[in-house]
């Protein structure tokens, strides 16, 4: 058999697939990725079986695997970090607050810094994760 | 152009598409910047979060009796001061948690103990029931 494919008349024609598949493409990394601004430093978060889902970060604390602190994408050290957030939310008590620690920061630091946190008044914190890969060790 | 776009279409020529008036490329230059801003701006991870809770909120009065201390070494987990695996320790704590479900148990991890280990250990006795878990710090 055969076929004779019509052929476009001019470049605009020819394109128009590639078109289509861009625009499915740009709805598909709009809608499936979430904008947020990114940390002063990397962060690899630590695996959990952990089902609670987040729904809005309010205040997001890190916590770097060096030791890092940074709030509202500045780093800052123990007592400027306490000060800004005591006096955030002084103004605002329903703000809900996460800290994002690196997986292999410190266990004792995060504890340092859940009691400064409790000191400043935050009333509750909680430690984002990311969910273990199916084959991991949880559960 | 070899005719003007808005020129009467010939009648023979009746499903032809109209022709666009302005052109596409530029268009697509566009949506291409788009594109790679959205896939370079945007963050893929699922989020998901666990409670943290320290001592101090936790316990009102003298509740810090009876409380079981797991402490989290860099060579191990110990229990009361008893060296046990992970799968120990989940059953020690759920055989407790049958006798006593509101059971307090504080964590304590050493210096140098990561978060992912401290987060395991978390969720294996979330797994195991414990509802009423505190951090502690090794310094106390």
């Amino acid at each position: 058999m055969h076929f004779q494919q019509p052929r476009p008349k001019n470049d605009d024609e020819r394109i128009l697939p590639l078109i289509n598949v861009v625009f499915l493409l740009l709805i598909f990394f709009m809608l499936a990725g979430k904008l947020s601004s990114s940390d002063p430093f990397t962060i690899a978060p630590p695996r959990s079986a952990s089902e609670a889902f987040v729904d809005a970060h309010d205040l997001v604390i890190a916590l770097g695997a060096q030791g890092q602190l940074a709030f509202d994408g500045a780093l800052l050290d123990e007592a400027s970090l306490k000060q800004a957030v005591a006096d955030r939310i002084k103004d605002e008590t329903s703000l809900r607050i996460w800290l994002k620690a690196d997986s292999q920061s410190d266990a004792t630091q995060l504890i340092t810094v859940m009691e400064l946190l409790e000191a400043a008044g935050v009333d509750r914190l909680k430690l984002l994760t990311v969910p273990a890969p199916m084959e991991g060790t949880a559960g | 152009m070899e005719t003007p776009a808005y020129a009467p279409r010939p009648p023979a020529l009746k499903r032809g598409r109209r022709r666009a008036l302005i052109s596409l490329t530029p268009l697509i230059d566009v949506v291409f910047i788009l594109l790679i801003f959205f896939m370079l701006a945007s963050s893929y991870l699922d989020w998901r979060a666990i409670d943290l809770n320290s001592p101090a909120k936790a316990a009102t009065g003298a509740s810090a009796e009876g409380a079981l201390l797991v402490e989290i070494q860099s060579d191990g987990l110990r229990l009361a001061a008893e060296e046990l695996s992970l799968d120990a320790l989940a059953l020690r704590v759920a055989a407790r948690l049958r006798e006593k479900p509101n059971q307090r148990v504080l964590i304590k991890p050493a210096d140098g103990v990561s978060v992912q280990s401290t987060v395991d250990v978390l969720d294996r006795l979330k797994a195991a029931g414990a509802a009423n878990m505190s951090l502690m710090r090794g310094g106390q």
